[in-house]
């Protein structure tokens, strides 16, 4: 199975260029709004690409001006590198030059431009991929399967016909054409792994029975812990306290200038993380944790429970003074924020009251982003202008690109008349 | 009220408006009141507000939406208005149309109390400093119809903690729909503060949430307004177009069943849930219809998990998809529609008319003014809109908006206008949607309580 995969490189503005890089920065914006920048596309493994500023006059104060350059993509980060590196050198020579470090002009090729790239590289502490394993090149072809089958659906022909019998003619008409020869190859399923989970609960109980007070112990611990980091930490804390209706205008302005131009958008955060080890050491643990369940459990297009996201990351960045956080997601600014607090705030609450200025909190898991007014301006105010975005479906939704998996998968199986009901469901 | 004039009013005099309004502060029509004849209401733009001398820092604590209004260039993608609807075009409220401060509603129990209430105030006009910059009638036409032909108004949420009755999925808290109380969230929702202290802020109550400001908003709400051109020949030649019969002729009872799988509910009001082939009041002439037209007990996500009975794609399961929210359990797709309610109070304009299959051509221009009320506009009004309406990828749906409100007029090259009614063996795809209604106008209002009214006409005095 081929990966997808996060790339981010963090590279400081070189002085004096940062206008100049805003100015190219926008004109790309203006040519891939008008189909005249066809880089991203040419690469052929890109899901999303975004181009950004870590501006030192931002909400955040990073230490430095930097761009910041981030792909999701699919295959190995060498082979990736490569292709930037090659296939896109121009606009990586445009763009990195004006940053601290990058090969003069007659020092430039492949070798020198795929090493600046590779220095410029800042981990993921934690991605997550809505459709696991879809490569670009599968979600396009899954696409027009569907809006192929589709088109057969529209037919008056089906009417008294059972589900199997509308199901086998479709496969029939379907294999006849042999741009869909790719049908008969299968591709893995993505189910829970709730394996790991039997396994982690089996472990604890034999722990129970062989040593019961390791297990004590490490109750005892985490127990201890949020009780420390509720006297010691959050009871000092310092919330944001604004309402959306406090944040600066211009600030908004600038982000919804970018904002439901698709049916998908952008979402980039840079938020100073809280100072000292206690934050650090939690903050690393909830990362583990949440690496853990994308990775057994979040395999179905929801992240705790939230059914639009395509793409996110978390990674740290300024020398872990800040936390990066972006995702590409489905529908409007309001329905995403609304979801994190609806379905999934006790998590988020764990994560970003690590950062600066958070709702209050309690116990790490509690308050936070339960507080919808303020959480909803402290969103605001940490989100930074995304200054150019790619997509490379912007049509379909996450739960597109399932849904056209599962027709894939269904289509070539033979179905009882249940099962042929549910995939005809599908269009 | 039957009939009903509102009068968009601009301010050419602060002071004299100010003196006029805390004059008719004692005939505003409070919640406590029940008037045989008429009433009055009354509601501010944000410019309004600004022109009656709120200081802009105090402004600042109006929500953004508010502020803004209803025609920023991200607002219009939001809300959809583009081709015909865009806000250049408007008549009023549009970004070529006057400013409009102040919406004075006047109601009576027909038309001529109404008309005459309006011939007392309109002297009273000029010497206000406020200048008429059109009048917006309006009437509830029997049977509570709109001018498609369908029964308008029937799900509403209850206030919680009001004293009325209501199923208990519609009981919503007040913090959704009046700002000073909690909402859905059990928090307070954001409330325009008066932080920089101006007027006579001794009329007005301390903020709920405890901040020590007085608060303008409590017990006040925001208001939405939207002039919505219907355009009912073209939506019954859609319907009869796309259902006719083998011959060409119109087949009456398939037009108003495909009509019905757009709206969500037959034109008597009857839900498609709970007779999903045909009009209940059709179907049983001898009973008494008042059993089947205002029927709000339903929900979907065990009577109808697959839409074969109501469309996902429906207007109504969209606007309200009551315990069917994406594909959350029954119990937790309530909890999160309550997040996104709205109260409506639409009203007609033009000929009294109910379109049908049959009777499809009303006289000159016809339509509804869209009202509803929220305490946060975001949140509730433009998720709606937006989210709900205007996005195609509604629950698991490819390209599919709500046909009723929220169709393009001319999509994109290449983007599909579908509408999909489930059906077995394989559902039945209605393609190149059209749109059938215009925005005209529209304006996002702060409606006051009658407290903060008189403190709004206290800044110039």
């Amino acid at each position: 199975m081929i990966k997808q995969q996060p790339l981010t490189l963090v590279s400081p503005v070189r002085s004096g260029c940062l206008t100049q890089l805003s100015d190219l920065l926008r004109a790309i914006r203006t040519n891939l709004e008008h189909n005249q920048f066809p880089v991203f596309e040419a690469i052929g493994t890109i899901h999303y690409a975004r181009l950004l500023l870590l501006n030192s006059s931002s909400h955040a104060k990073p230490s430095k001006d930097s761009l910041v350059f981030s792909t999701d993509y699919d295959g190995s980060e060498d082979d990736h590198l490569t292709d930037l590196a090659t296939k896109m050198s121009g606009v990586i020579d445009d763009l990195f030059s004006l940053c601290e470090g990058y090969p003069a002009e007659g020092e430039r090729n492949t070798a020198s431009r795929r090493a600046f790239l590779a220095k410029s590289r800042v981990k993921s502490d934690a991605f997550y991929v809505g459709a696991p394993g879809r490569t670009l090149k599968q979600i396009r072809e899954e696409s027009r399967l569907r809006d192929f089958i589709w088109t057969q659906m529209k037919e008056p022909v089906w009417a008294g016909k059972t589900a199997t019998e509308v199901h086998r003619t479709v496969r029939e008409r379907v294999l006849a054409k042999p741009e869909f020869e790719w049908v008969k190859n299968e591709v893995p399923g993505h189910e829970i792994k709730w394996v790991y989970f039997v396994v982690l609960a089996l472990a604890a109980i034999a722990l129970g029975f062989l040593n019961y007070w390791i297990l004590i112990s490490i109750i005892l611990i985490v127990v201890g812990w949020l009780v420390m980091l509720h006297f010691f930490y959050e009871l000092k804390d310092k919330p944001l306290g604004l309402t959306p209706s406090r944040i600066s205008e211009a600030h908004i302005r600038a982000l919804e200038e970018y904002e439901d131009l698709h049916n998908q958008n952008q979402f980039s955060q840079l938020i100073p993380m809280k100072p000292g080890k206690v934050r650090t050491i939690t903050v690393n643990a909830l990362m583990l944790y949440a690496r853990f369940r994308i990775h057994v459990e979040f395999v179905k297009g929801k992240l705790m429970g939230i059914p639009t996201i395509h793409f996110a990351r978390w990674l740290k960045v300024d020398g872990g003074r800040q936390m990066l956080f972006f995702s590409n997601f489905d529908g409007s600014w309001q329905q995403y924020l609304g979801d994190f607090i609806d379905k999934s705030g006790w998590g988020l609450t764990a994560i970003f009251s690590n950062t600066e200025n958070f709702p209050v909190t309690r116990y790490l898991f509690w308050g936070g982003a339960y507080d919808e007014e303020h959480f909803l301006a402290w969103s605001r105010y940490y989100q930074i202008p995304t200054a150019v975005w790619y997509c490379a479906y912007p049509e379909l939704s996450i739960k597109n690109v399932n849904n056209n998996t599962c027709i894939r998968q269904e289509l070539v199986k033979d179905l009882t008349e249940a099962q042929a009901q549910v995939f005809l469901k599908r269009f | 009220m039957q009939y009903s004039r509102y009068l968009l009013l601009h301010i050419t005099d602060a002071k004299a408006a100010g003196a006029f309004i805390q004059k008719q502060s004692d005939a505003i029509t409070s919640v406590t009141d029940y008037p045989e004849q008429r009433c009055l209401n009354i509601a501010f733009t944000a410019d309004g507000i600004r022109a009656l001398g709120l200081t802009e820092a105090n402004m600042q604590n109006f929500t953004r939406e508010f502020r803004e209004g209803m025609t920023t260039p991200h607002r219009q993608r939001l809300l959809g208005d583009f081709d015909s609807s865009a806000p250049d075009k408007w008549e009023w409220g549009g970004i070529n149309n006057d400013e409009v401060h102040i919406l004075l509603m006047l109601f009576g129990n027909n038309k001529d109390t109404t008309l005459a209430y309006y011939d007392e105030i309109r002297p009273q006009l000029n010497a206000a400093g406020l200048k008429e910059l059109r009048q917006l009638d309006g009437q509830t036409l029997p049977g509570n119809k709109e001018h498609f032909g369908y029964r308008d108004g029937i799900s509403q949420p209850v206030i919680k903690g009001s004293g009325r009755k209501g199923l208990l999925q519609n009981q919503i808290n007040a913090g959704e729909f009046i700002m000073g109380y909690q909402n859905e969230y059990d928090v307070y929702p954001d409330t325009p503060l008066v932080t920089q202290p101006q007027g006579n802020i001794n009329l007005l109550p301390e903020d709920a949430a405890g901040t020590g400001h007085k608060d303008l908003g409590r017990n006040g709400t925001y208001m939405v307004i939207r002039q919505l051109q219907q355009d009912v020949t073209a939506f019954w030649t859609f319907m009869n177009g796309q259902s006719k019969n083998a011959d060409g002729t119109v087949n009456e009872k398939e037009s108003r069943k495909l009509a019905a799988k757009m709206m969500g509910r037959w034109p008597s009001g009857a839900p498609l849930v709970k007779w999903p082939e045909e009009d209940p009041v059709l179907l049983f002439p001898n009973e008494d219809p008042a059993k089947f037209i205002d029927d709000d007990d339903f929900l979907y996500h065990d009577n109808d998990p697959d839409g074969l009975k109501c469309p996902f794609g429906s207007h109504l399961r969209r606007t309200n998809p009551r315990d069917s929210f994406e594909d959350n359990d029954a119990k937790e797709s309530l909890r999160l529609t309550r997040r996104h309610r709205i109260i409506r109070r639409a009203r007609l304009y033009g000929e009294p008319y109910a379109g049908s299959p049959t009777n499809l051509t009303p006289e000159g221009e016809v339509g509804l003014l869209f009202t509803c009320f929220n305490a946060d506009i975001s949140r509730q009004f433009e998720f709606i809109q937006y989210t709900w309406a205007n996005y195609p990828k509604f629950k698991q749906l490819y390209n599919d908006p709500d046909p009723i409100i929220g169709v393009r007029e001319q999509p994109a090259p290449g983007t599909e206008q579908n509408f999909t009614i489930p059906q077995e063996p394989v559902s039945r795809h209605i393609t190149g949607l059209q749109r059938f209604i215009t925005v005209k106008g529209g304006a996002y209002f702060f409606f006051p309580s009658i407290t903060a009214t008189r403190y709004l006409a206290t800044l110039m005095a």
